[in-house]
This record gives structure tokens, sequence and C-alpha cells, in this order.
């Protein structure tokens, strides 16, 4: 009877460390959940702080959707010598860039000499690049005056920056003349970024019987990759269509009557095969 | 409605316009304040009046520069036509306007002195054929400028080394 007692209140010890420590994992769990920005409430505080998903850094981001899009505004302000200028965005059918740019900012300096290299940046003929900066109770105009070349139109206007509600520097803002509206705003890392952000939007502006796969150079990534899909998918090629594994060299030359044999890699060992 | 203000004059540009108030920098003697405004984008290297900008017009663009002169020139015959003309008609534009003459274009130039400064306004018209369309936007740009006193609207040289 004795040794009975003593397994049961052993066997009872076993299972409260197992509950114990299961009900220590959930509560891990759950917490990583609410830092992720997934949890529902917060079971360390009760203050009603804000979500930690609102607390982290905001990533590279190109906004494209209805909601985010804004009307544009002629933006008006001086310029690092001090005169006057206006650039209005709906005067021209193509692209307007705005770059709202800052002068003690580390992130900028690129972004600063190529915008105002826009031939060497591949950009369409229409698309024109116009660097903004805070107006001059912000920025120093020598300082900005220092970094401009001349070659792009530099407004100093901080009612520009109001009027895009820009949330710092480096911020872009892609404005389509022929609408009137921003199709694209956000923040870029690096001014590759950047121009795969533009020619998307370029290309998605077109006509679909204009459109046509990208042969010049610097188009690759994720643009490229879409371009290919597209033109795959107006030809009726969809993913898992069989003319996207082929067996054989017939499969690939139908009409040319040539060999049969197996295509190197085939068998599921193509090295471009997408599973 | 944008508004542009720099050297004495300020702008409420109509929609659709806009426009630069600059004054050139000069190696010596001094330079005076001009305003260009458009319905297209301005290079940002063109011309007082707008050589090498006029040829990018289109039929319904409309372009026009205000340009200040020199002292001298206030109180001589040509700028005799005290303030700005107000209210354009198409019979006001003609293609002989030009100071460049561009096939289809029309063009007018008016001097005057207002607040005591010589001033010439000189617009270009797209299209000659649609001149009736056009110049009520010509009218509604003039009708946003105004014109400061002079004082303090001029630059002097920076010096320079020999």
């Amino acid at each position: 009877m004795v040794a009975l007692v003593v397994v049961v209140t052993f066997v009872v010890l076993v299972l409260s460390v197992l509950v114990a420590g299961l009900l220590r994992s959930h509560a891990d769990i759950l917490r990583s959940l609410h830092e992720l920005g997934v949890g529902v409430g917060d079971p360390a505080s009760t203050d009603g702080a804000q979500p930690s998903h609102e607390r982290t850094p905001r990533l590279p981001t190109w906004s494209t959707s209805q909601t985010d899009l804004l009307t544009a505004h002629t933006v008006a302000g001086v310029t690092p010598s001090g005169d006057a200028r206006a650039v209005a965005m709906t005067n021209h059918d193509g692209f307007t860039l705005l770059g709202f740019l800052s002068s003690g900012c580390t992130t900028c300096s690129d972004f600063w000499e190529a915008l105002q290299s826009p031939d060497t940046l591949g950009l369409s003929d229409d698309t024109r690049v116009v660097i903004v900066t805070k107006g001059p109770d912000r920025e120093t105009p020598n300082e900005v005056a220092a970094l401009s070349t001349g070659r792009v139109p530099v407004v100093m206007s901080t009612e520009a920056w109001l009027d895009y509600q820009v949330p710092g520097s480096p911020f872009f803002v892609l404005v389509d003349g022929g609408t009137g509206v921003s199709v694209g705003q956000g923040v870029a890392a690096h001014v590759g970024q950047l121009l795969d952000l533009i020619r998307r939007a370029e290309y998605d502006r077109r006509p679909r019987d204009r459109r046509r796969p990208w042969t010049s150079s610097g188009r690759n990534g994720p643009g490229r990759e879409a371009d290919a899909d597209e033109v795959l998918t107006m030809a009726g090629i969809h993913p898992g269509d069989p003319s996207l594994y082929p067996q054989s060299l017939h499969d690939v030359f139908p009409f040319g009557g040539g060999a049969t044999a197996p295509v190197a890699g085939a068998n599921g060992a193509h090295p471009d095969r997408a599973e | 409605m944008a508004t542009i203000r720099a050297h004495g004059i300020v702008a409420r540009l109509p929609d659709g316009f806009e426009g630069r108030i600059f004054v050139r920098s000069s190696v010596m003697g001094r330079t005076y304040p001009v305003g260009q405004f458009a319905t297209f984008p301005i290079p940002d290297d063109i011309g007082d009046f707008g050589s090498g900008a006029v040829h990018l017009m289109g039929p319904d663009d409309i372009f026009a520069s205000l340009f200040q002169y020199g002292p001298e020139s206030l109180g001589t015959a040509l700028f005799s036509r005290q303030g700005r003309p107000t209210a354009f008609t198409s019979a006001d534009f003609s293609p002989v306007r030009l100071r460049r003459g561009i096939p289809g274009q029309s063009g007018t130039q008016w001097f005057f002195t207002e607040a005591g400064r010589p001033f010439s306004f000189y617009a270009v018209l797209g299209s000659h054929p649609r001149r009736d369309a056009l110049v009520p936007g010509v009218n509604a740009l003039v009708s946003s400028l105004a014109i400061a006193t002079a004082e303090s609207t001029t630059q002097d040289a920076p010096p320079q080394w020999n």
C-alpha cells in the first residue's frame, strides 16, 4: 500500500512538471506571435502599448494600392539659388518621378547623384525627374546647392512634402501625368531597386498590345520573370503546361522531324525545371 | 493653384501651368528677373524668350515670358504704357509676332512699365488657328501675376578674381 502511494505521488509530480512545461511553452509561443504582430492582447503588459509591429522599422516598400494613391499636386517652392520654381504634374502624358531627398541624409547621396544623371538611368524619354527637398526653413540652401548639378529641377518646398505625405527621406513618388495621380510611392534601398519599380510602372501603363518583353540590358530579376510569365500566358501557356517540360527533342522541335533522343537533363533532372 | 514668388514677382499659376521666376547669373553687369510660364514641362536650359522650349509645344500649349529690362529703359517711348495688358484678344496674336517663327504658332509681345519696373510680356500659342480657345489661358495667367516695386530685385554680378 505504501509503495502504491509513493508511485502515485511520483507520477503526479512528473505530470505536474510536464503540465508546467507545456504552459510555459504555450506562453512563449503566444509571446512570439504577439511580437510578430499577430497576437491578440499583450500577456506581458496591460498598458495598451503600441503593437510591436508598428514599432518595427519600415522596410523598403513600393505601394501601388489604390487606397494609397494621391492626386498629384504641383510642386512649388524655391530653388537653392533663391529663384522660384513650380513643376506641374499633369501638363504632359509621361511620368514624373519626384525624389524627396535631404542634404544631410547619407542614404540619399546615391540618389542625389543618380537622379541628376537621368540619361544614364535608362528611363523612358517621357519620364521626368524632379528632386524635392524641404523648404529653406528646414534645409540650408547652400548645402542643397552643393548637391545640385542643375541638370534636373531641384525644388525646395516643405509644402510639397506635406502634400505628398512624405514620412522621411529618401522617398519617391511616381506620378502619371495622363491621369494626374501617383501610381506608386515609397522608399527604395538603392537606385537599382527604384529603377526596376519605375520600369515596371512604365510597362504596366502601356496598352497590352504594345507590351513586349524587355530586350534592353539591365532588365533582370522579378521584372523580367513577370514579363516572361505574361508573354507565356498570352500565348496560352500556363504554369504546369507540358511544353515547359520537354522530354525529348521532338517536344522542342515538333516540326523538325528530328531525333527523339531525350533532352539532356530530362526526366525531372532538367536544371531549369521548376517544380 | 500653386503660387510662386521671387524677385518681386508673384504668380498664382492657373491649373495646368508651371513656371519659374529667376535671375540669370552674370559674369559682368547686372541681370534682371525673368518669369517663364508654360502649360508643358519647361526645360531647365532655355532662352529668356523660350528658345529651346517653343519647339516642344503642342497645338494646345501656351508659353509666356515676363522679362524685366534695366532701369535705363524707364521713361522711353517703348515702355510708356503703364501697367500690363490684362485682356488679350485673338486679334493680338499673329504668326509674324513670333520671335522665332515656327509654322503654325502664334505670338504677341507687349512692353510696359509697372511698379516702376520696365517689362515685356511675350506669349506664344501652340496653334494660331486655335487661338480663340487658347487666349483665355493667357489672360488667366496675366491676371494671376503681381509685381512689387523695384527694390532689391536686381542682382549684382559676384566679385571676380582677375
